[in-house]
């Protein structure tokens, strides 16, 4: 249920674009492993940034797009996206504490609530509108766009659970594992440029089990600290606010949602479930 | 002014400050938006919330300034300065968008976008007109709470705002996005009443707009030095044609500026 | 006639879980009449009302079965915006619909999207700014208007779309009595002349019983049946206060309009022999005193030069839209700083402590409510000021909401929302409670409630202050009654003598009564006895 409930099944080029927007921001963070030859070392992604970026910014945009105009998402969902977006770009203005910034509270809440297309576009969306003001525009935008939408896409995925507190529980523990995972992540994009030449840095000839303990040991020395603070301040945050936030997210969430069920003539009422379909 | 040529100031004001960080262009940049804040505000809740965007600039300015000074990665006094400067491009960037908020109606804009575009367009309408909206809900539930003797600035009462205002928040947009679907948004072409026309006010300040966007390009685009703040710290040279550009941003604020 | 709006075998429940707000529900509404939506606060007026364009299902989403045919098109085929053209909508919040900035803007919006020509949008843009007296307004700002100004604006912005069915979900709620009274009867022209369908949902019946041709009661466990205005209100029980005399003392039939209850009591005793009668209001020691006090907004002076005392009793100010009612509320509870005078408590001589010594209810109960239950909620005040549990249980009662404890205060309905949030700001125990149109969206078991609380609490020995366009409430109520008009108090005393001789603000049983009997204890305790 919680899959579908922002998602609307009728749109297939919706569907499209998501997976495509997905898959491409999956190949740009890991291409350099699969194609090590056309690495050029020295500068993150000097060459091929732009031209990543740029396609993956196109294809971001499409799927924000086509999610929206589409009609895919209704007015509905498209008041609460612009809200929650601007909620995420009041909250990353104050600036991050290491790698913590208040705007991921966002994110794990509403992708929690709201299911996961939601929280991939809203995290998406949030984090390019919050680029304007912040972050600066570059080519690491579209990247981050891609990440922080996972972040918001996995927060869908969790087990809603049978009682508040197991919910909570699951997800601050994800708020905890996606911090990690959202530095891990953002690393990739320039590990395998950067630090070559170090004992930390990627080299293609030294097979995958020597290459992710390099990156492991590269994590631990530049990363780590940085994700401590965020998974933990994204586990203090779910904690104090969830009960409270969650409810008014749901209540919201579920306003997205319309099924409509034939009517049975009122001889047959006993026979036949509800016909449904979301609208 | 024609709405479009607000969008235009907004953009270009916006823009420029996203090309430096060099405090000589960016205080005249605040300066010039306060102006024109202040010259050409609609009386509303964008007009009053420029003080919070202003603040809340100020406010991120010092935040980061401080949270880079306190960390342990920061690497003396020449990333303090660096935090400094982008600290305050944010909130030359946070000022112009208070002043955009405060002198034109993003709904205005969203009835000149075209059919195709016009959902994307409401996103963008009601993101644009939610942060004085919220503003005005802070206040309200600020002192709402207060009467019941709830601080709400407390760490412990956040929930106390923080739930009030979204609820309100995401309730408000709710309501306007059904209020704009039962009037028929989006069911069709539509027609104009009393169409906005572009004076030659407007145009005018569009193409000083134009202009000073292109110098600050160009002065990109060669290398120039000065734009943006750089290690060993120290003050970053002046280009008067660009300082001028900057200045020239004020257009709008003596053209037309709001009767009274 | 053909009938303008068909439900049939609607159900229709907000959530898989939540119970349903519709139950089956087949009736159809017939072309040019004037339809009330009667109902207890909760019964699902404003879900009925927002069925029939649409909004429910799409934009409020739950679970739907049946269909309603709205000029022959179904809603569900035809999202909102496919029906603009036939069906126009005023909803109860008119602040959070607005879209555009001016108001003239804000009358052509719907046009402008439905691709009316630019002369015709003119022409009918001018005609609604006639009918609704908003002529002089056209240039301001929506945000700029008072609450009865924005409704009208509301009112009319929908008026011209040129649908020829309009539903309005409480169109008066922040109307004064004569207002009130233009728009009905505007609407009544409407459907008079020009064979409009009017629907229209409204806790005040004493205001629209007059103006309906049908009415719809929205029953409990979600049944909606269609009838005579007579017969429905009959069903329901409650009605307007002569209504609510009728049942008292046994008429057949049951007057539902000033007219008939006046005809009625002529026959009793003839209105000329019938007796006076008054029940005692209290009087209390001053708490507060008002001195000069002058406030403006931006450039606009709103009050001006105010003295006035408040005492341990129940005071209500009354006063036309914009008259400075609010403002002086918020003068009093330290929200707004005035211009100039002073404002001193009678015991100290310092001005009130905003939420120890005065505490303010706002007109719209989402601004304070936060907390996961209603127990909850009350006990954040309780807690805040350090005062033991144990009054809970008390507060919770006051306000007939302890079999609700443990509800999200969001599920509540909005009568019961208004109440829990009085009771969050009563719980502060401020010696002056200003309280603003607290009686939006309650039903007459509701009211009844509200009063007992206040009325108790006034004895304690609190000062209470209302502001409200229930003529109703203030006779039931208030113990001196405050007129202001442009922000100047222009008369004061005892209710009778300020309400019974005006025209505008005097309650239904003054009206019948010429002035003799003000409450509906008053005029049962006259009629009863005789």
């Amino acid at each position: 249920m919680s899959a579908t409930r922002a998602i609307n099944g009728r749109s297939t080029l919706r569907l499209a674009a998501l997976s495509g927007a997905n898959l491409l921001g999956a190949i740009a963070f890991t291409w350099p492993f699969v194609l090590p030859s056309l690495v050029d070392r020295g500068d993150a992604h000097r060459a091929d940034a732009p031209w990543i970026a740029l396609l993956l910014a196109g294809l971001l945009g499409t799927v924000l797009f086509v999610q929206i105009e589409r009609g895919g998402m209704g007015p509905k969902a498209i008041a609460l996206l612009g809200t929650l977006a601007a909620a995420m770009v009041a909250l990353r203005l104050p600036g991050f504490v290491g790698g913590f910034s208040a705007m991921f509270i966002v994110v794990l809440l509403a992708g929690n609530s709201f299911g996961p297309a939601f929280g991939f576009s809203l995290g998406a969306l949030g984090t390019a509108a919050s680029a304007f003001f912040v972050g600066g525009l570059g080519p690491w935008v579209p990247f981050q766009m891609v990440a922080i939408g996972w972040v918001g896409l996995g927060a869908g995925l969790m087990p809603r659970g049978t009682s508040w507190r197991a919910r909570i529980a699951a997800l601050s523990v994800y708020g905890v594992l996606s911090g990690f995972m959202f530095g891990a992540l953002m690393n990739l994009w320039f590990w395998p440029f950067s630090a070559g030449s170090s004992g930390v840095g990627w080299a293609p000839e030294l097979g995958f089990a020597e290459n992710a303990s390099r990156y492991g040991s590269f994590y631990l020395l530049r990363s780590f600290g940085w994700d401590a603070l965020r998974a933990a301040g994204n586990a203090i945050l779910v904690i104090a606010l969830g009960r409270a936030v969650l409810p008014a997210l749901d209540r919201a969430a579920s306003r997205l949602t319309v099924k409509v069920e034939k009517v049975e003539p009122p001889a047959a009422l006993a026979a036949g479930g509800p016909v449904g379909g979301n609208l | 002014m024609h709405p479009a040529a607000w969008l235009v100031w907004a953009v270009a004001a916006g823009g420029i400050a996203m090309l430096t960080t060099n405090p000589f262009y960016l205080l005249p940049l605040a300066s010039m938006a306060a102006f024109v804040h202040a010259a050409c505000r609609v009386p509303g809740p964008g007009a009053r919330s420029f003080r919070i965007f202003a603040l809340f600039g100020v406010f991120a300015l010092i935040t980061r300034t401080a949270l880079v000074a306190v960390t342990p990665y920061a690497i003396g006094f020449d990333s303090v300065v660096l935090a400094a400067a982008e600290g305050l491009r944010l909130a030359v960037l946070l000022i112009v968008f208070g002043t955009f908020n405060s002198v034109s109606d993003p709904f205005k804009l969203l009835k000149l976008a075209p059919r195709r575009w016009h959902e994307p367009a409401l996103v963008v309408a009601l993101a644009l007109s939610i942060a004085p909206r919220t503003i005005d809900a802070v206040e309200k539930v600020r002192g709402a709470q207060k009467m019941r003797g709830i601080e709400v600035l407390r760490w412990r009462s956040l929930p106390a705002l923080a739930v009030p205002v979204l609820s309100t928040g995401m309730e408000n947009a709710l309501t306007l996005a059904a209020s704009m679907d039962a009037r028929g948004h989006g069911s069709g072409p539509r027609t104009r009443y009393r169409p906005d026309v572009w004076d030659r006010k407007s145009i005018a300040a569009t193409l000083v707009c134009v202009v000073a966007v292109a110098l600050f390009t160009a002065a990109l685009v060669r290398g120039e030095a000065g734009l943006l703040v750089s290690i060993p710290a120290e003050w970053p040279p002046v280009d008067p044609l660009l300082l001028l550009a900057c200045v020239a941003l004020a257009l709008p604020g003596l053209l037309s500026p709001t009767r009274t | 006639m053909t009938d303008a709006i068909v439900f049939s075998e609607v159900s229709f429940a907000y959530g898989p879980d939540a119970p349903e707000v519709l139950r089956r529900t087949s009736l159809s509404i017939p072309e040019g009449a004037f339809v009330l939506v009667t109902g207890a606060t909760g019964a699902g007026k404003s879900t009925f009302l927002r069925c029939i364009n649409g909004l429910v299902p799409h934009f409020s989403g739950g679970v739907w079965s049946g269909e309603v045919a709205v000029a022959g098109s179904s809603t569900i085929e035809h999202a909102p915006r496919g029906l603009a053209a036939q069906v126009a909508y005023v909803s109860q919040d008119p602040d959070a619909s607005f879209v555009l900035d001016r108001v003239e803007d804000e009358l052509a919006y719907a046009m402008e999207n439905l691709a009316v020509p630019p002369h015709a949008m003119r022409r009918r843009v001018e005609e609604t700014l006639d009918l609704l007296a908003l002529a002089p307004l056209r240039d301001r700002s929506v945000r700029s208007l008072s609450g009865g100004e924005r409704q009208r604006v509301a009112i009319a912005s929908a008026l011209t779309a040129g649908a020829r069915i309009l539903v309005l979900d409480e169109p008066t709620s922040q109307l004064d009595p004569q207002g009130a009274e233009d728009v009905l009867a505007a609407l009544k022209r409407l459907v008079d002349d020009l064979a409009f369908t009017v629907i229209v949902a409204e806790h005040r019946l004493e205001r629209v019983t007059a103006f309906a041709d049908l009415a719809v009661g929205a029953f409990s466990s979600g049944r909606f049946e269609i009838g005579d205005v007579a017969g429905i209100v009959e069903q329901l029980g409650g009605g307007p206060p002569v209504t609510r005399l009728g049942r008292r003392l046994g008429w057949t039939p049951l007057p539902l309009t000033v007219r008939e209850a006046r005809a009625r009591v002529g026959r009793v005793n003839g209105v000329t022999g019938s007796r006076e009668v008054e029940i005692a209001r209290h009087f209390g020691s001053p708490v507060v005193a008002m001195t000069g006090v002058s406030a403006r907004y931006a450039r606009d002076e709103v009050l001006h030069d105010v003295t006035l005392t408040i005492d341990e009793r129940v005071t209500a100010l009354i006063g036309r839209n914009g008259a400075g009612k609010t403002t002086l509320l918020r003068c009093l509870a330290g929200l707004h700083d005035p211009a100039s005078g002073r404002i001193a408590m009678a015991s100290s001589g310092a001005s009130p402590r905003t939420g120890t010594d005065v505490a303010f209810s706002p007109q719209d109960p989402g601004d304070i409510l936060y907390a996961e239950t209603v127990a909850a909620e009350v006990a954040a005040t309780l807690d805040a000021r350090g005062a033991s549990t144990e009054e809970l249980d008390k507060w919770l009662d006051a306000a007939g909401l302890e079999s609700k404890r443990d509800i999200h205060p969001r599920d509540l309905s909005a009568g019961e929302r208004s109440l829990l949030a009085i009771v969050a700001i009563a719980a502060t125990a401020a010696r002056i409670l200003a309280l603003d149109e607290p009686t939006r969206g309650l039903d007459p078991e509701s009211k009844d409630r509200l009063c007992e609380l206040l009325d108790t609490m006034a004895r304690e020995g609190h000062a209470i202050v209302v502001a409200t366009h229930d003529v109703e409430l203030v006779a039931e109520m208030a113990d001196h009654v405050v007129m202001l008009a442009a922000g100047e108090v222009v008369a004061q005393g005892p209710p009778r003598a300020i309400l019974s001789g005006s025209p505008v603000f005097s309650p239904q049983m003054a009206r019948i009564s010429d002035g003799r009997w003000l409450t509906l204890d008053e005029a049962t305790t006259a009629l009863g006895s005789s």
